[in-house]
């Protein structure tokens, strides 16, 4: 698994490219499974999606925290370089109010790669009807026409999902 | 210069789903599209931005179109609204 992901992310010498890294242990799958039109049509960008494991999320790459939802469902983190991705924790779960969630950081604090950022109670949402699916989409996609999504995996936190 | 003052109606304020609305709507005018909450201020077209405002339900926002295509973006945008 390692040594696939090495050869993948490996870099030929060029520029080495900037990554996304997963925020949340689980399975990486395509965006267009996502069952929610918003981000399987790719409208807030391309991306990948994570059916989570653990109830964990950390910060995908060094950076500011853009926005941190008072619901706590969704955050957003832009990097040094520009780029401006978004962990939306679950489907709808901005009805949720906040509840199954809990922030460790807030808005405009400065992260580095896998600080935690969000805990969430996974069966107790599930519970309340919501699927946990993470969504990690880059929303200024537009700036990347060379960006390369990984699906089809599981991942550890911080394993490369996406390269920009 | 055109404006236009919307009162946000979603119960649980500018969240993901209304700003993608209104990100996805700005990107197909070239006019600057600003939007005002109280002090703060964010470009339409960075849907970080219209996130971060964290406008709540009640709030009047103020979006102010400036270019060539105003006229056109502000019509597109309070059909939008209001079916949001």
């Amino acid at each position: 698994m390692f040594d696939s992901l090495k050869k993948i992310f490996g870099g030929g010498g060029e520029k080495e490219r900037e990554k996304v890294l997963a925020p949340v242990e689980g399975t990486v799958v395509p965006l267009s499974e996502v069952n929610d039109p918003t981000f399987s049509q790719e409208i807030l960008g391309k991306g990948v999606a994570i059916i989570p494991s653990k109830g964990r999320i950390v910060a995908p790459a060094d950076g500011i925290l853009t926005v941190v939802f008072e619901t706590k469902h969704a955050v957003s983190i832009t990097t040094p370089e520009g780029a401006e991705i978004i962990v939306h924790v679950g489907l709808d779960t901005v009805n949720l109010k906040g509840e199954h969630y809990t922030a460790y950081k807030k808005q405009g604090d400065k992260v580095k790669a896998g600080e935690l950022l969000l805990e969430f109670d996974m069966a107790a949402i599930k519970e309340a009807g919501y699927e946990v699916i993470t969504p990690v989409i880059v929303c200024n996609t537009p700036n990347y026409p060379d960006m390369v999504c990984h699906t089809g995996m599981q991942v550890k936190e911080l394993e490369p999902i996406i390269e920009l | 210069m055109r404006e236009y003052l919307y009162e946000i109606k979603d119960p649980l304020g500018l969240h993901a789903r209304p700003a993608s609305i209104i990100f996805m709507e700005a990107r197909k005018y070239s006019c600057s599209i600003e939007v005002q909450w109280e002090s703060d201020k964010a470009d339409c077209k960075s849907l970080l931005a219209l996130m971060g405002l964290e406008a709540k339900r009640g709030s009047i926002i103020r979006f102010r179109f400036d270019g060539e295509d105003e006229e056109a973006a502000m019509t597109a945008f309070c059909t939008v609204l209001e079916e949001m």
